[in-house]
């Protein structure tokens, strides 16, 4: 048994004179006093990594930094599902009996702590180096490839895609701690400036600085009590040009084992946390995983369904599109807003009622590495 | 032919484009050097208007495909301007050296 005990997360966005220690220990230090324990109690940490701070050991300069004795320490790196990957780590090795409590912990100044072409420039290199990288792709251009293929497949349109990006700025309109804030429409979607076909700016996420972190631990701690209940993983490739036909069958696979896992169904999620890097990757997400019939996503992000009065209310923070996205911290305050929201502590976001059960999801790499997993409220 | 070099799998028949030491298929570790027909069809195509590098960031962009070859693999290339998914392509070197889609 594995229980969220603790979770915090800056607000995401342009820290100057920032680094990716100081926004990783203003994070940690938050999740361990939420979760109620002195800092000796956390004897396991996963780190993510940061491409600001490219040191070898993430994880024990964090350490030292917050003075930990820990039993178990690393630094993780699957890409954007770092964060979710971590979180499946902690809890098998609390499973093992090797930790008892284990902070899962991403955060970095990407936005501050390097050019704009830097960052776009690293995020590259998670293309081939012989094959994709040389030929001017970038990682907005290989999810360009895959989003024109799912319009292709499913009719969907650009414009339901915006949706998603419309959606998204909504929910973070409502968050103190989010990057952009200011109210868009579909055609604000549209008429923004092109990145990679069929994706415009407001297709892709922002870059930005910030931290996050979670505590897994072996007992349910103070307040409500949240159990990991299901979890999953696929790897099906790394890079875009040997991506399965299936665009959506990683997501398919981890997905369906976290529900098998959890014995429910996706039709049992109150509450979603998704990955978002572009509105594309969102709605593959949501028909994969049976939230939205394939081409419908934006649609029925249109409709209603995953606004917060919805019937799968779906990242309330503003996800990566606009809370923002400091890398491996990103897809943490997901998670940290679905505890929030599971907690009744969302405050004047607050979905009605707060949900007994919700799955989070994320992608590292071109839909290359999946992680997702089933949260339940047990007290 | 084209210029873009394959795998083969002498086993099962595979054929694929990155390099290894043996078939992601089957295992098999008898895996020979083929060269691309150059036959192909659109799987997926972007226009990149804004490059990863500075000295790419051109005018209008560049487009890159995804190409499924006729041998079974698909390949990411440089593109002509205006390509669409299930268009019919022959894939050779550019000039520059890179792959380069363009209508037959």
């Amino acid at each position: 048994m594995a229980f969220l005990t603790g979770v915090a997360a800056t607000a995401f966005g342009k820290y100057s004179g920032s680094d990716a220690p100081s926004l990783m220990e203003t994070a940690a230090r938050a999740a361990i006093a939420d979760a109620g324990l002195p800092l000796e109690a956390v004897d396991g940490l996963v780190c993510g990594y940061a491409t600001t701070f490219p040191h070898l050991m993430t994880a024990t300069v964090m350490v030292e930094r917050l003075g930990l004795t820990p039993r178990h320490a690393h630094q993780a790196a699957v890409g954007g599902a770092t964060g979710v990957v971590g979180l499946l780590l902690a809890r098998h090795l609390i499973a093992a009996g090797a930790c008892r409590h284990v902070l899962v912990l991403g955060g970095e100044n990407r936005l501050t702590g390097q050019s704009r072409d830097d960052a776009v420039k690293t995020l590259a290199g998670v293309g081939h180096p012989v094959h994709e990288v040389p030929l001017g792709a970038s990682v907005p251009a290989y999810y360009a490839l895959v989003a024109a293929r799912h319009l292709h497949e499913t009719g969907a349109s650009e414009r339901d895609l915006a949706e998603l990006a419309v959606l998204m700025r909504r929910h973070a309109a409502a968050h103190p701690g989010a990057q952009l804030t200011k109210p868009i429409s579909v055609d604000d979607v549209m008429a923004s400036k092109p990145v990679a076909t069929p994706l415009k700016l407001l297709d892709c996420c922002p870059i930005s600085d910030g931290a996050a972190a979670v505590v897994v631990s072996a007992e349910p701690g103070q307040g409500a009590s949240i159990r990991l209940a299901g979890w999953g993983e696929a790897h099906t490739h790394q890079h875009v040009s040997e991506m399965p036909d299936d665009l959506g069958l990683g997501a398919r696979i981890a997905a369906n084992q976290a529900f098998a896992g959890a014995g429910r169904s996706a039709a049992d999620m109150r509450l979603l946390g998704l990955y978002d890097s572009f509105t594309p990757t969102l709605a593959i997400f949501l028909e994969a995983l049976g939230f939205a019939p394939p081409g419908r996503a934006g649609a029925m992000a249109r409709e209603g369904l995953f606004g917060r009065d919805g019937r799968f209310p779906l990242n309330l923070h503003g996800g990566l599109l606009s809370y923002g996205h400091p890398g491996v911290a990103g897809f943490l305050a997901h998670v940290v807003e679905v505890i929030r929201q599971m907690r009744g502590e969302a405050g004047d976001r607050q979905v009605a009622g707060p949900p007994p059960l919700a799955y989070c999801h994320a992608d590292g790499g071109v839909f290359s590495s999946h992680a997702g997993f089933v949260l339940e409220r047990t007290a | 032919m084209s210029g873009v070099m394959l795998q083969s799998c002498g086993s099962c028949g595979r054929v694929w484009q990155f390099r290894r030491g043996g078939c992601p298929q089957c295992g098999s570790t008898a895996v020979r050097e083929v060269t691309a027909s150059g036959g192909g069809t659109v799987w997926s195509v972007t226009q990149v208007m804004r490059a990863p590098l500075p000295e790419l960031d051109l005018p209008g962009g560049y487009a890159i495909a995804l190409v499924t070859l006729d041998e079974g693999p698909r390949v990411m290339c440089r593109a002509e301007t205006g390509l669409v998914i299930g268009q019919r392509v022959t894939v050779g070197l550019g000039a520059d050296g890179l792959p380069l889609a363009r209508t037959s």
